[in-house]
């Protein structure tokens, strides 16, 4: 977050200080905690896999001749009788901004050492993120009860499902494991596992720290990053 | 300071940022800041099961990985004669059908480029000497640095067992292009091709927990006084690589997920309008140059995670055994990353004759032969560091020097291939072959042999046998050469690869005297490693005791507290790092090699590099 | 070196403030992109503010909620330099994809 102090080492800002921090040894990202900078690197790949899949998925509706279902009609709800485009999209976004919203204070307050508030934050996540998945696997199941499968659908060009089912259930998947991790760590925080030095993890001697809250913050901001891109290129496209 | 040097011009060295004008020792130029990272806890097994099987040391790690990486190397290599012996002699094997033919190539391909160099240089090297070369106690996450193995281990398993299901493995060429791939007629069509791409997809998840584990610890966890422009560029060639591999893995990933995804549930991402025996299958609308994009957008760069470790291993050998510093370290470095930032954007040179838009040409040719100017740049820089160097010719210089010629032979056949006008007529013939092979088969393969060489004294506590190593250099070396230059030729006159048979061709009469000499080559230089596999068995019963630093090395894995390193590496305290580790041949050292932990006061009136 | 510099340090962490703006913005910004498609927008006019509004969303994430803005240089150029294969890799495939639509019709329609 903010700079971190360094026995014997002037930290410089912007690039000077990158190239003083990458000329220096030890480290290279100063006071950045070693599972955070992994979830970084990892984050890093892992843009690069979502944005094959987009690549995939623009290069496919691009080079079809057959034409493309347009999405705010395929998406739409029915309120009343009249259809308004897009609206379960709406209020999932809706949603997940709004863990993310809670995530980005958990991560506060636990740097905070605000035991209460963190673990009410990380579990309004938790659920926030659980209704996601709740609404997600409602828009398929009315996606499959009009018809629309993987290997072709009623309104158009049969790569229109196969790359939705695709694309969004890879999100979902990456929603689903960060809406478990969220309980785990809840329940690490209820549990007291951050107090003081901090517990033992198992199969190994590393201490529990706060930092961790970030770690998790990371990956689940990044699952509302591709939930915006996605948003775009496949709902509003 | 040497007596011998009394005469010469002493000049004042500036060993390091701290040290004032004045000579003498000054006990501010050791000075190295205090440590910002906190002591590394450490797992430490204490069953046979946590010590030796899901064992959390960086260096057991190694070995598993490489082991497990040989063993699939020679499957690879028996899959090899195999395609030779059909391609040399064909129908003396009976049971050879073009459907084993192609699964063979296939295999052959696939374990030797992913499972076999990717492994062994990233997976066993790499966990083997990152921690010890940067001076850490251990990866950084030893856990899940376990856990990459294991996952690894299912995805050799996984692949291996494609050989023993119903139809056998896939035989649609190590590329997996679709239609072909995935529809009824390619060999392995069936469950064959299901367990290769979910033995890749292990294999990338499983990387992908190494590869973390191997780049923050580089960046992350590097000893008091390691810069980045001190590390040995051993760990600069692997970093980059699996920089690479984090970033080019995710489009295999994502290509075998899709491919699953047409195979199992009828999507059709890369399947066009399929017309079979009249009947128009129910695939339709998809686009098979998708595919090639993202395979190659991966296998480009997979080139490199290849060739890189290669590169930087092959300069810190050749230092040692030349006794000299690397010539030109800092362009060094930056040729391996200016190589690795370039190769993400030379993809479509595996492509020109694929249908592709055809300006890409222009583009990908272009950028294809920039890549030249920092891989030339490296072959300078090796050659200079030979030159009036203390060369002494053992094994591991032999397999250096074989390398650059064997390199630079394969480097020249790719600047041909990478101009689209040279490449058409020669695309899909055995110069291609040829190439490949050269440059990043054989020639990483002798790196492979020289660090084998290097390090196992390392490892084990033991020296190689010279004798058999000189053998089974020269039976490589020579024979590798009997292989493939002459497939230059049979390219030239326009052989096909990947034909199971020349039947009645023009080639028949024109190709069959040098096809059965390729293949008499292959089956001489196959045995010829097991001269290797011997010389390990021998060596470990009774092999010469190597002691501490047998080479007179700089580079921090041979300075550990004992021979070989236990776990924790260093004993009590971590080495403190003041130098680069190329100081060799220092005028005015007392030795002609001065160890990287060795403080500036210590040799205050040497000729020594600033570093 | 004798003489060591500290930086300043701010123990605190960031004021509950910022993250409730950012929070803000991104539901308006969100709002606004959901209006683009009920006013039904059309070609180049939709595509760009889609384009923008999405840009607008990823950075403010990436910026405030990941912390990328108060990061250190270092670890923000890692991060955003591998993007440029990602912006080379859209840029060849745009053309592709118009190169095999072109083809697809050429020969199967026309020719």
């Amino acid at each position: 977050m903010s700079d971190p102090k360094i026995d014997g080492f002037e930290l410089k800002p912007g690039f000077k200080g990158m190239a003083s921090d990458t000329g220096s040894d030890q480290t290279m990202f100063k006071g950045v905690h070693w599972g955070k900078a992994m979830m970084w690197i990892f984050l890093l790949s892992d843009t690069f896999v979502f944005s094959c899949f987009l690549i995939s998925y623009m290069k496919g509706r691009a080079s079809t001749p057959v034409d493309w279902p347009i999405p705010s009609e395929v998406f739409a709800l029915h309120v009343g009788g009249v259809p308004v485009p897009l609206l379960l999209i709406a209020i999932m976004t809706f949603v997940l901004i709004t863990s993310s919203g809670t995530m980005a204070l958990a991560v506060k307050y636990g740097y905070e050492k605000n035991k209460k508030m963190c673990g009410w934050l990380v579990l309004a996540t938790a659920i926030g993120g659980l209704t996601f998945v709740g609404m997600q696997v409602f828009e398929w199941s009315k996606l499959i009860h009009e018809g629309v499968r993987p290997w072709g659908n009623p309104f158009g060009a049969a790569q229109f499902g196969s790359f939705f089912f695709m694309i969004t259930g890879f999100h979902g998947f990456h929603v689903s494991i960060g809406v478990i991790f969220l309980f785990i760590y809840a329940y690490k925080i209820f549990a007291g596992h951050y107090d003081g030095e901090g517990k033992r993890g198992w199969f190994t001697t590393m201490r529990s720290d706060y930092v961790e809250i970030e770690i998790l913050g990371l990956y689940w901001h990044f699952v509302d990053l591709v939930w915006v891109f996605i948003f775009a290129f496949f709902y509003l496209w | 300071m040497s007596d011998d040097y009394n005469d010469n011009k002493i000049i004042q060295a500036q060993s390091s940022e701290v040290m004032g004008g004045s000579a003498g020792v000054n006990p501010d130029m050791d000075y190295v800041r205090p440590s910002e990272l906190p002591e590394q806890d450490l797992y430490h097994g204490h069953t046979f099961l946590t010590k030796w099987v899901f064992c959390q040391d960086a260096k057991v790690i190694g070995v598993q990985y490489f082991l497990t990486a040989v063993f699939t190397g020679v499957v690879g290599l028996i899959l090899s004669w195999l395609m030779r012996l059909q391609l040399g002699f064909p129908g003396l094997a009976g049971f050879m059908t073009a459907e084993h033919y192609y699964q063979f190539v296939t295999m052959h391909g696939m374990i030797m480029v992913v499972y076999f160099l990717t492994a062994l240089f990233l997976g066993g090297f790499g966990n083997y000497l990152i921690p010890l070369m940067v001076g850490a106690r251990d990866m950084v996450f030893p856990y899940v640095n376990m856990l990459s193995f294991w996952m690894f281990f299912v995805a050799v398993a996984v692949l291996m067992a494609s050989f023993f299901v119903p139809g056998g493995p896939t035989g649609s060429g190590w590329t997996l292009y679709p239609p072909q791939a995935i529809l009824e007629g390619t060999p392995g069509s069936g469950a064959g091709i299901l367990l290769m791409l979910i033995s890749l997809s292990l294999f990338v998840i499983g990387f992908t927990m190494g590869g973390l584990n191997y780049l923050i610890t580089i960046l992350q966890a590097r000893t008091r006084g390691m810069t980045l422009m001190r590390m040995p560029l051993t760990i600069w060639g692997i970093f980059t690589a699996t920089v690479l591999a984090m970033l080019a893995f995710p489009a295999l990933l994502v290509s075998s997920i899709m491919m699953t995804l047409d195979k199992v549930l009828g999507t059709s991402f890369f399947m066009p309008t399929i017309l079979k025996a009249g009947e128009v299958l129910e695939y339709g609308g998809g686009s098979p140059i998708l595919f090639q994009h993202l395979f190659w957008f991966f296998g480009h760069p997979e080139v490199y995670i290849v060739a890189l470790p290669a590169f930087g291993i092959v300069s810190d050998l050749i230092s040692v055994h030349a006794r000299k510093n690397i010539f030109g370290y800092r362009m060094m470095v930056w040729a391996i990353v200016g190589i690795g930032a370039l190769s993400f954007f030379v993809w479509a040179h595996h492509m020109y004759v694929s249908g592709m838009n055809p300006w890409f040409g222009f583009f990908f040719a272009s950028t294809t032969l920039i890549i030249a100017v920092p891989t030339a740049m490296k072959v300078y820089n090796w050659i200079l560091t030979l030159w009036r160097g203390n060369i002494r010719i053992n094994t591991v210089m032999l397999w250096c020097l074989g390398f650059i010629v064997t390199f630079v032979n394969g480097g020249i056949t790719g600047i041909f291939l990478g101009n689209v006008t040279v490449d058409v007529p020669l695309s899909d013939t055995y110069f291609v072959v040829a190439h490949f092979h050269m440059v990043m088969g054989i020639a990483p393969l002798m790196v492979i042999m020289g660090a084998v060489y290097h390090w196992f004294p390392l490892v084990s506590g033991r020296l190689l046998s010279e004798k058999l190593g000189k053998w089974h250099f020269w039976l490589t070396f020579l024979g590798a050469y009997s292989i493939y230059f002459p497939m230059h030729y049979l390219g030239f006159i326009g052989v096909p690869r990947r034909y199971f048979e020349m039947y009645d061709s023009p080639y028949m009469t024109s190709a069959v005297g040098m096809n059965e000499f390729i293949s008499l080559a292959a089956f001489i230089v196959g045995a010829a490693q097991f001269i290797l596999i011997f010389n390990v068995i021998k060596t470990l019963k009774n092999g010469k005791k190597a002691g501490k630093n047998p080479w007179q090395a700089n580079s921090l894995e041979w300075h550990t507290s004992t021979v070989p390193p236990e776990h924790g590496n260093f004993g009590d305290r971590l080495p403190v790092v003041h130098r680069w580790a190329y100081d060799y041949s220092v005028p005015g050292a007392k030795e002609d090699y001065i160890p990287q932990t060795t403080p500036p006061s210590e040799v205050a009136h040497t000729e020594v590099e600033k570093t | 070196m004798d003489e060591t510099k500290k930086t300043e340090q701010q123990e605190s962490t960031h004021k509950i403030g910022i993250y409730l703006w950012i929070w803000g913005l991104l539901f308006v910004l969100s709002f606004f992109s959901y209006m683009v498609d009920w006013y039904n927008f059309q070609g180049m006019l939709r595509w760009s503010l889609i384009l923008f509004f999405m840009f607008l969303k990823a950075g403010l994430i990436m910026a405030f909620f990941m912390h990328l803005f108060w990061e250190r240089y270092a670890l923000v150029n890692v991060l955003l330099w591998p993007m440029t294969a990602i912006v080379c890799f859209v840029a060849l495939m745009v053309a592709e994809g118009q190169y095999t639509l072109f083809s697809r019709i050429f020969y199967f329609f026309v020719g």
